[in-house]
């Protein structure tokens, strides 16, 4: 794809999300192929080197604030809405990942902004079947807090379109992967060199990647096509490929790494065996239930027996008692300790269902819509993406010990 | 003994982290005012720390103290520290002194001029490690060093106050002038002067996140220094010498390794004085500041004196005006058309 082919040249953009990986691919693309006016919106400037490699105007703030997000928008006719909360409480995510985008298409609306995308994820289908995929499929909650907050997000993005108009468009991005990538590639790369990883079904499931720079391309299409406006785009790289392949490809990089076949039954019976080995009081259960529901949690919580209870318990547990009792309330983390393994071997991370139904599906992932209105193309194949993905995780030195 | 009155200029990160808490702490200094424009962020700290005023202007400490540490953007490290040596107070200036070699000479000569004390903070000199390293090579424990390897880097993460580290007309440049000033005032410290210098980076109209300096030294030695704020490096030094190598980890308390050549006997361990090893960076921030103080009260020129501050600024004055961009493929696909941009590309 002739990615030049369209015109942002001169123009003023927002960039929210330009200190993480795609904004901050976003970013370097829009000023070395379209010489754009770049604002970012920072956060947290030790996040910024990156970006502050190239002129660009950062304004400090959060997508949180409404008022830091007005003062970013301000004089902007593009807005490119990437930040995202996948850290902290589920609160925290729901904060930024749902009142933060409302923020942001609140803040273009007051300002008349041209366009506005509004980056989701292929999460928001939930759990995927085999076979063909795309944007007609409902959108389902799965449980896991940033897919239902960026599915919310979503849902608040489109009420913008309808309610007011706003010309925002929607990508879902499915497997991003690339230099910096901090999932598809450090996060893999890390436990490749640190566990032996399972590979469900053999790795037999297939894997939608799409390298970075595809994915940035649809982006920019996505920001200047008129046809994108009130549109949701699946954005994919051409073919997919197993997990198996996907990091098979990574442990080639780091010369040997173990991997450990089993069946999704398998591991979902171990996953249910492993729970139930835990006899459990009424009170955990109760919190158990607590943690793994949030719609269940929230519900509660806005009793006014339960606020009764918070305010309580605030003035009387002391300030460590409190605060590790919310970490465990919050905390689904507990799939992901490892298992003691013998001393020399790398341990298995047992998996959790959600995970499970992740990586087993045989789901292709159809990118017609975002070909036939956007003009997308992606451009890299899976081997020439690592390629590049490779070379960077030399000179990163994370291919090493 | 009468403490000195101190000035702390600049109420950022590092004066926030180090300079008062240290200073606080000190026996020989009294912190009197705190200037930052922003005046708030000057009153917070004055609050926590008993300091009794606060100024949003430099001018405003002329002739009422004694001495002041310059902790401001790096672009107005040489304007205040000029001004107010000008004014006969002493100055402890972070680095870098100055931005250009021109400014590092106008502040020497203001020492001249009016024999105010003029102390650089490269406080890297104060590591005990660094001080060690200098004393091997010196005393020819190594014979002649044939050649040097420095990688340092760490995923940025220090939590400046405000994007001024991060901003071209205000740092100067990236991780080379913050870091890497560090960095080459050891190297010319430990190694001596250079002879030639080949430099490659990644600014594109900003300051640049990684470096790469192949150099070639008088003494011989050829070696290579890189730096980054977007990777975990090796974080070491590694000097080689004809009769041994000696790798110093970076970092205020670092092992250090040495290795005599054909034998195989290899010493590991930290650095002490006086039986003890520097538990904080603070301790060596102290050491610096008590130098500071006793070479205003002995009239003597402190442990970096403008003239040895002066030697990094030159060496990246140099790097600076030879830039190369430094090769990044996936930065520039072939898949993809670019070309807009002028210099940018490698």
């Amino acid at each position: 794809m002739k990615s030049a082919q369209f015109d942002l040249s001169g123009k003023r953009v927002l960039v929210t999300g330009g200190t993480g990986f795609i904004g901050g691919r976003l970013v370097e693309r829009l000023i070395l192929e379209h010489k754009a006016d770049v604002r970012v919106l920072v956060r947290n400037f030790a996040r910024a080197p990156r970006i502050a490699r190239f002129s660009i105007e950062m304004v400090h703030g959060d997508v949180t604030k409404p008022g830091d997000v007005e003062r970013a928008v301000a004089g902007c006719e593009i807005v490119f809405h990437c930040a995202y909360g996948n850290q902290g409480s589920r609160e925290m995510r729901r904060l930024v990942n749902v009142e933060g985008t409302e923020n942001v298409l609140a803040a273009a609306l007051q300002a008349g902004v041209k366009r506005v995308v509004h980056l989701s994820t292929l999460m928001v289908y939930g759990a995927t079947s085999d076979g063909d995929l795309d944007e007609t499929a409902p959108r389902r909650y799965s449980g896991n807090s940033y897919a239902d907050t960026k599915l919310d997000a979503e849902k608040v993005a489109f009420d913008y379109v309808e309610r007011h108009s706003l010309p925002v468009a929607v990508l879902q991005p499915t497997v991003v992967y690339g230099p910096f990538a901090p999932v598809w590639a450090v996060g893999v790369l890390h436990r490749l060199k640190t566990e032996r990883m399972i590979l469900v079904n053999g790795g037999n499931g297939l894997c939608n990647a799409v390298y970075i720079d595809d994915a940035v391309s649809a982006i920019l299409l996505a920001a200047v096509r008129e046809e994108a406006v009130g549109e949701a785009f699946l954005i994919c790289g051409e073919q997919p490929i197993t997990w198996r392949d996907f990091y098979s490809r990574y442990a080639r990089m780091l010369g040997a790494a173990e991997m450990v076949s089993m069946s999704a039954a398998e591991l979902l019976e171990a996953y249910s065996a492993q729970e139930q080995r835990k006899t459990r009081g009424i009170l955990r259960e109760t919190l158990s239930i607590l943690r793994e529901e949030p719609l269940v949690r929230q519900r509660i919580l806005r009793t006014s027996e339960a606020a009764l209870l918070t305010k309580v318990a605030r003035s009387l547990l002391p300030k460590q008692i409190r605060q590790s009792l919310k970490r465990r309330l919050k905390s689904n983390d507990r799939a992901s300790q490892p298992r003691t393994a013998p001393e020399g071997e790398k341990p298995i991370r047992p998996m959790r269902p959600s995970v499970v139904q992740f990586y087993a599906p045989k789901t292709r992932v159809c990118i017609d819509k975002a070909k036939r209105i956007l003009g997308y193309q992606p451009t890299f194949d899976f081997e020439s993406g690592m390629r590049l993905t490779e070379q960077w995780a030399r000179w990163a030195n994370l291919l090493g010990e | 003994m009468e403490k000195l009155t101190l000035a702390i200029v600049g109420c950022g990160a590092i004066a926030k982290g180090i300079h008062l808490p240290v200073a606080a702490l000190s026996d020989l200094v009294e912190v009197t005012v705190l200037v930052d424009k922003f005046l708030p962020r000057a009153r917070e700290l004055a609050d926590k720390y008993g300091v009794p005023a606060v100024a949003d202007d430099y001018r405003d400490v002329i002739g009422k103290v004694d001495a002041a540490i310059v902790a401001l953007p790096n672009y107005l490290h040489a304007p205040v520290t000029l001004d107010l040596l000008q004014s006969g107070i002493h100055v402890l200036v972070e680095k870098p002194m100055a931005l250009k070699t021109s400014e590092c000479d106008e502040m020497i000569e203001a020492v001249r001029n009016t024999g105010a004390v003029l102390a650089v903070g490269l406080v890297r000199r104060f590591y005990k490690s660094s001080q060690f390293v200098k004393q091997i090579i010196e005393n020819g424990l190594l014979g002649n060093i044939l050649g040097f390897d420095c990688r340092e880097g760490i995923i940025y993460r220090w939590a400046v106050a405000s994007g001024a580290m991060l901003r071209k007309e205000t740092a100067g440049g990236g991780v080379f002038v913050d870091m890497g000033i560090h960095v080459l005032d050891l190297l010319l410290w430990w190694l001596g002067d250079y002879d030639s210098v080949e430099y490659y980076d990644d600014a594109m109209g900003g300051v640049e996140a990684d470096c790469e300096l192949y150099l070639q030294l008088q003494c011989g030695a050829s070696g290579v220094v890189e730096l980054s704020r977007t990777r975990n490096l090796r974080n070491s030094w590694i000097i080689r010498g004809e009769r041994g190598t000696l790798e110093v980890e970076s970092g205020f308390n670092p092992l250090v390794h040495l290795e005599t050549k054909n034998q195989g006997v290899v010493l590991t361990g930290q650095v002490t004085r006086d039986g003890a090893a520097d538990k904080n960076l603070r301790d060596v921030f102290r050491r610096q500041l008590d130098d500071f103080v006793d070479a205003i009260r002995s009239h003597r020129e402190p442990f970096v004196p403008g003239r040895e501050g002066k030697r990094s600024v030159e060496l990246i004055e140099t790097c600076l005006a030879s830039r190369q961009p430094l090769k990044q493929p996936w930065m520039f696909p072939e898949r993809l058309e670019y070309g807009v941009l002028e210099g940018a590309l490698p």
